[in-house]
């Protein structure tokens, strides 16, 4: 018999939250999922630098997150006192 | 094991049948979820692998938040080649508000009569409460994408 190619199915990563979306630390680890793999074969010194690489990322991602969401929030805040919503944007506000 | 990983057999055939098109424009897949231990509808239990051949309501989870029966559309990745080996990929897919527990999923072809593309095994039930539900896929490239052929 000649084997002439294989077929794959890769792996998933699933991720949940409770009363509320994804936290910042949960959408910044699938982000550097998303941007580093490191082989399993790499050579210790390679996988330990590509490991901290990893979470160097992972802490900028988070900041940024961290921003873009309370950013957001300042602007549907915003929005809300100037169509006279201000106690919705007081309650988004405390958020 | 009830939910077992595996690209579905019928698949490898109907690709040699060009029953599934990938192609950003082509057909329409779906991800749907899958409960064991009776935690699906009408308390059924999914059995899913390799031989499965099409969308099962048997086992899927309930109706919840902004998941409701048959899944979510995915979000094609245009099939690539890397050296040898082909591949395909789908972007990262969210149910939002939604109280599910799932061990796995199943991707179909939702344009080609339901027919069944490959069976996800979470390992472990996976549970958002009145919250978001993840899959990320794994990067698109030669070595992880979710479906390849080398």
């Amino acid at each position: 018999m000649f084997e002439l190619g294989i077929s794959n199915v890769g792996s998933v990563n699933v991720m949940t939250s409770d009363k509320g979306g994804l936290t910042n630390e949960q959408v910044a680890d699938l982000a550097v999922d998303k941007i580093v793999s490191i082989s399993d074969e790499a050579p210790a010194h390679i996988r330990q630098q590509a490991n901290q690489f990893r979470e160097h990322l992972k802490h900028v991602l988070y900041h940024y997150l961290l921003l873009a969401r309370k950013e957001e929030r300042g602007t549907i805040i915003q929005a809300l006192q100037s169509s006279g919503h201000t106690e919705m944007a007081e309650y988004i506000r405390r958020l | 094991m009830a939910i077992a990983q595996a690209m579905c057999t019928s698949f490898k055939k109907e690709l040699m049948l060009a029953t599934h098109n990938f192609a950003t424009n082509g057909n329409a897949f779906k991800l749907a979820l899958y409960a064991e231990g009776g935690g699906g509808k009408s308390s059924t239990t999914a059995t899913l692998g390799a031989a499965t051949t099409a969308y099962t309501t048997t086992g899927e989870v309930a109706n919840s938040g902004s998941y409701s029966a048959g899944g979510g559309v995915l979000a094609k990745v245009a099939p690539a080649t890397s050296g040898t080996t082909a591949f395909t990929d789908f972007a990262d897919i969210s149910f939002t508000t939604a109280t599910i527990t799932a061990m796995g999923a199943l991707i179909y072809n939702d344009t080609n009569g339901d027919k069944a593309v490959a069976v996800l095994d979470f390992s472990s039930n996976k549970t958002s409460t009145s919250g978001t539900f993840t899959v990320q896929f794994p990067t698109a490239d030669a070595s992880n994408a979710i479906i390849r052929i080398a």
